[in-house]
Formats: structure tokens, C-alpha cells, sequence
């Protein structure tokens, strides 16, 4: 009698097991799709912030340089290169980098003047799964030009 | 976090003359957490923490500056040109979204 009684607690404790487990694996990944950052902001917020509605054309005079393939999302490495002459009259003013699918959109805003003599930035940003990185350039007679890239990232970044 | 930061200016090539242009890397020693992470002793949610703000100046007159989110990586490195016009200090100042201030800099020795 003892040892039925114990193979059956045996039993139901397993069958529980089995049941709870993939759904603590569901909660989780519920929790994961709420864990929002401090400063989330979507991409076409972000674009609204920086240009405040003005149009934004497509250019090829920014060369925006990233990895096509990024095996680890945490290191990506964004070369931005603008192709605009730097005098005080016409220079580069801003260079913003932004992605589309992260938390927060917005990586980094570069306001250079025309001592940097070139509109370069280069940097490493963080991205939690495969998408677009875009380059914002803002010009000094206040026009924007945009270049996006998509980026395929293996392991995401972010937390 | 008292204790200051590791941070590098760098610049390339290493040598130089007045009208050349180089570039000016910047490299310090920051988490740079996104406050979605956890923290793997404790298993606690890290805060955010992250550099916000930046400016390189050449003698006290700032050339660029730079506002920065958490979609940075670790130890972030960024990098900017800079048309060398003569004998000064390159210095980077910048802080952090928990209060922490820092600067480095880097004297500048054209040489021609």
C-alpha cells in the first residue's frame, strides 16, 4: 500500500511538472515582450523628434558602413561617412544613427561644426534582433538626407 | 561609483602636421546597461546606466558634441575628424544618466 501510494504521488508530482514548466516558459517570454527600457521611443517618434516634420530624402551621398551579418548583436560596429563639403556656409551639422528595432530608436546624435573638416562618425551600437540601421544627416541649411541599412544579427544584444 | 573611469583619446594617425585631418577616438570603460538586463549575481534588474552626454573641446572651445543612449555597446568608442590647426589640448568631457562626470584629454604636437 505504501509504496502504490508513493508511486502514484510520484506520478501526479511529475505530470505537474510537465504541465507547469512550459508555461513559466510562456510568462517569461509575456514578461520579455513587456520589459520596456527607460526611454523607449519608436522609430518614427524618434524621426518626428529629430526633424520636427520636415521631409526626409533618401540620398546616396551618406556611405553608412555596417557588418551585413553581426554574429553578436552587443558589438556592431557603425561607420558613418557624409559626403558633403564641411565650410561654414555648407557643412554637415548633424549626424544621427537610429535603428528600427530596438526599445529605444535613437543609438547617438553627433552635432559637428565645420572644425572636424569631415562629416565622419564612427561608433559600436547594440542591437536586440535583425534590422535597419539608419543614418540621419541634417545639413546646415536645414535640410535632412537619410540612408538606412538592414543589419542580420544572430545573437540579439540588449539585456 | 566613485572611482574614476578608464577612458583613452587616441589619435590617428600618430603623427601629424597643422592642416592635416585626423581622426579623434574616444574609448572609456562603461557598462553602458539598458536597464532591461538583469544582473547575473544577484538577479536583480540592473538600473540604467548609461553615458549621455559628450563633448570634445580644443582649447576650451567645444567642436563636437554628441548626446548618446543606452543602444550604445559596452565600453563605448566613438570616433569624429578634426582638422589639426596648431599646438593645443584636445578634451573630452562627458557624463553619465546616474550624475558621474569625467573628462580626458590629449595634448596636440604637430610636428612640420
Amino acid at each position: 500500500m505504501e509504496r502504490r501510494k508513493f508511486i502514484q504521488s510520484m506520478f501526479v508530482a511529475s505530470t505537474v511538472a510537465v504541465v507547469t514548466l512550459p508555461t513559466g516558459a510562456f510568462a517569461e517570454e509575456a514578461k520579455k515582450a513587456s520589459k520596456k527600457g527607460p526611454n523607449d521611443m519608436s522609430f518614427d517618434e524618434a524621426v518626428k523628434v529629430i526633424t520636427g516634420g520636415k521631409e526626409v530624402k533618401e540620398s546616396d551621398k551618406i556611405k553608412l558602413t555596417v557588418p551585413e551579418i553581426a554574429e553578436n548583436g552587443a558589438v556592431v560596429p557603425v561607420k558613418v561617412e557624409v559626403d558633403n563639403p564641411m565650410e561654414e556656409a555648407n557643412h554637415v551639422k548633424a549626424i544621427h544613427v537610429l535603428n528600427k528595432g530596438n526599445g529605444n530608436s535613437r543609438c547617438a546624435d553627433i552635432m559637428l561644426t565645420p572644425a572636424n573638416a569631415k562629416g565622419y562618425f564612427a561608433t559600436r551600437v547594440k542591437l536586440s534582433k535583425t534590422q535597419e540601421v539608419v543614418a540621419l544627416v541634417e545639413l546646415s541649411d536645414g535640410s535632412f538626407i537619410q540612408t538606412a541599412k538592414s543589419v542580420k544579427v544572430t545573437i540579439g544584444g540588449c539585456g | 561609483m566613485a572611482e574614476a573611469r578608464k577612458s583613452m583619446v587616441k589619435i590617428k594617425p600618430k603623427k601629424y602636421k597643422v592642416g592635416d585631418i585626423v581622426k579623434v577616438d574616444f574609448i572609456v570603460i562603461h557598462p553602458m546597461d539598458t536597464g532591461t538586463g538583469k544582473d547575473k549575481k544577484t538577479g536583480k534588474m540592473k538600473p540604467a546606466h548609461y553615458i549621455d552626454n559628450i563633448t570634445f573641446s580644443f582649447d576650451g572651445k567645444p567642436f563636437t558634441t554628441m548626446k548618446v543612449w543606452e543602444s550604445v555597446s559596452t565600453n563605448p568608442y566613438f570616433s569624429v575628424n578634426y582638422k589639426i590647426t596648431g599646438k593645443g589640448k584636445i578634451t573630452v568631457d562627458y557624463s553619465d544618466n546616474q550624475g558621474e562626470k569625467n573628462s580626458k584629454s590629449k595634448k596636440i604636437k604637430p610636428k612640420g
